[in-house]
């Protein structure tokens, strides 16, 4: 007998697949490439860490957001809620599916880029990188989606959050900001510190802390917003999305 | 086999209960019907019953230990249709089913099941082209899909047609043949009057009668005898007591010299003893 979180993964990215959600990472990765191949060699240095940071970060939570709101329009929830599924077993699967969906997506991406272009890249690193930085953002994602009413309000909300946490990166990128102790700070930022660990599976990084004080944060974070979040809400918001 | 005693309920956010303090038992092997008007609290019940609404008062027991006790094999055994039917639109029927077969460690047989229900030949449509009464019948497939000892149906026959309304009342007889027991929630007395072994009167979240529909029906219902007969080509009307019917002397004296058209004893529908019961109709003004 496989596994119900097999099962349950399985179904959720065969559901992904129905709702077309692979098509588009392959249209994208499309679109890239066709960018790439007009595009500057100066610039293709620091393209490749940003799109992957938008991919894990901001792909993350949306991917995420679709999924919940395509199953709140179906009510399908309540019908897993009778099953034996175990509720750390229905939120587990949404968030494996999505890394692995994720994981997909960027893969073409970097295939685009070294197929097309020389680029030096740390695969090993790069994957710690995009799987720690998407179980953050998913699960993120995940508990924002629980107290969002629609999906254009949560999209809407995700672009607020996201220029909020980017005001005091780029005040410190055109120097308003200069204390050293900011390039710490800033790290609170959770795309800062995707951004860090990516960057780090690229040839040229130089490794201080901020790696590995990145790391932990996308790492540990991710297990805590689980464990005290993601899960323990689960029911509520299960129910209330289920309610006739 | 289930039993609920002093049950109360409010919604979270709310300043009124719902269920206010209800209790009653289940007994293996028989069908149980709350019947209430839209409103009263049906739903709610069943959901408390089966732990998806969590925070009440009073005590619920199944097989004798109180199901906030079980944990998520409590869904092994029991089988539940929601109020609405809920399915994958983008995936066919049969990949719902199957989907959901791998989640237990019982699964009936689906074909069978599927055939049962006229849903075999449409397995590979999507479920988004189903109509209303499709996919009510896939609900109810996907309900027995584990075997279970017990159902949990929620209005399973509002918005099916005659036809199908038969195919899923012989199937819920059939289940109960078998040894299963059912729990099965309406707001038409009609559809669950044959149907069921007791029924319970609910009405603002108050249980108001339980008995058997006959039980109902004897002691409510008017017992008396109708007849109709034809007088200068006029139909005249009358009625008589039951009770005593072979000693008077007009109803026995009608029958012998009149043109009786009908005869019938006064059947009290479960309908208007719930009127009696309760003072409330049944059906929503909506
Ligand atoms: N999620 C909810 N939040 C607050 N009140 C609710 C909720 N669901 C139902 N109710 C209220 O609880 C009462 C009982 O509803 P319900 O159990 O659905 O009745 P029925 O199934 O008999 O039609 C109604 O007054 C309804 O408005
Ligand atoms: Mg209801």
């Amino acid at each position: 007998m496989k596994s119900r979180l097999v099962v349950l993964i399985l179904g959720e990215l065969n559901r992904l697949n129905k709702y077309n959600v692979f098509s588009i990472s392959i249209l994208v990765a499309f679109i890239w490439g066709t960018i790439l191949f007009f595009l500057d060699e100066a610039l293709l240095g620091s393209l490749l860490p940003f799109v992957l940071l938008i991919d894990a970060t901001l792909m993350g939570v949306i991917y995420i957001g679709a999924v919940t709101h395509f199953e709140k329009t179906e009510s399908t929830i309540s019908t897993l809620l009778v099953t034996p599924i175990k509720n750390s077993e229905l939120v587990l699967s949404k968030v494996i599916a999505n890394i692995l969906h994720n994981l997909f997506s960027a893969t073409l991406i970097i295939l685009v880029f070294i197929f097309l272009k020389d680029v030096d890249i740390n695969l090993l690193l790069i994957y710690l990188a995009l799987i720690s930085s998407t179980a953050f953002f998913t699960i993120g994602g995940l508990c924002l989606s629980y107290y969002q009413k629609d999906f254009t309000t949560m999209l809407v909300n995700i672009m607020v959050i996201s220029f909020v946490l980017l005001i005091p990166s780029a005040l410190y990128l055109f120097g308003v900001l200069t204390s050293p102790a900011w390039d710490y700070i800033l790290l609170i930022n959770p795309i800062q510190a995707a951004q860090e660990i990516i960057m780090g599976a690229f040839s040229g990084y130089e490794y201080t802390y901020k790696y590995f004080v990145s790391l932990a944060y996308m790492i540990v974070g991710s297990i805590l917003l689980y464990q005290f979040f993601a899960l323990p809400k689960f029911q509520d918001y299960a129910v209330k999305q289920s309610g006739v | 086999m289930f039993s609920v005693k002093d049950l109360y309920y409010r919604y979270p956010k709310q300043d009124k209960d719902v269920i206010n303090g209800i209790s009653f038992d289940i007994k293996e092997g028989e069908i149980f019907g709350f019947l209430g008007p839209s409103g009263a609290g049906k739903s709610t019940t069943q959901k408390i019953m089966i732990k998806i609404l969590e925070d009440f008062r009073g005590t619920i027991s199944y097989n004798g230990k109180s199901i906030t006790e079980f944990n998520d094999d409590f869904y092994e055994d029991i089988g539940v249709s929601f109020e609405m039917p809920i399915h994958f639109s983008k995936m066919t029927a049969l990949e719902n089913v199957q989907f959901f077969m791998k989640l237990y460690k019982r699964n009936a047989d689906i074909e069978t099941l599927m055939k049962r229900v006229g849903l075999w030949e449409d397995k590979d449509k999507m479920v988004g082209e189903f109509s209303k009464g499709m996919k009510i019948r896939l609900n109810i497939v996907r309900a027995l899909l584990n075997e279970p000892t017990m159902l949990f149906l929620d209005e399973p026959t509002n918005g099916l047609d005659p036809t199908n309304a038969k195919i899923l009342k012989d199937m819920i007889h059939e289940f109960k043949q078998q040894g299963g027991t059912v729990f099965i929630t309406s707001h038409i007395m009609a559809d669950i009057d044959q149907l069921c072994d007791r029924v319970a009167f609910i009405v603002h979240g108050e249980i108001k009668e339980i008995d058997s529909p006959r039980n109902l029906k004897i002691k409510y219902g008017k017992r008396s005898m109708t007849l109709e007969y034809k007088e200068n080509n006029h139909t005249v009307t009358k009625e008589y007591p039951l009770d005593g019917i072979g000693q008077n002397k007009e109803f026995l004296e009608l029958l012998q010299t009149k043109d009786i058209e009908t005869l019938h004893t006064g059947e009290t529908t479960l309908e208007d003893i719930f009127i009696k019961v309760t003072g409330v109709k049944l059906h929503d003004e909506k």
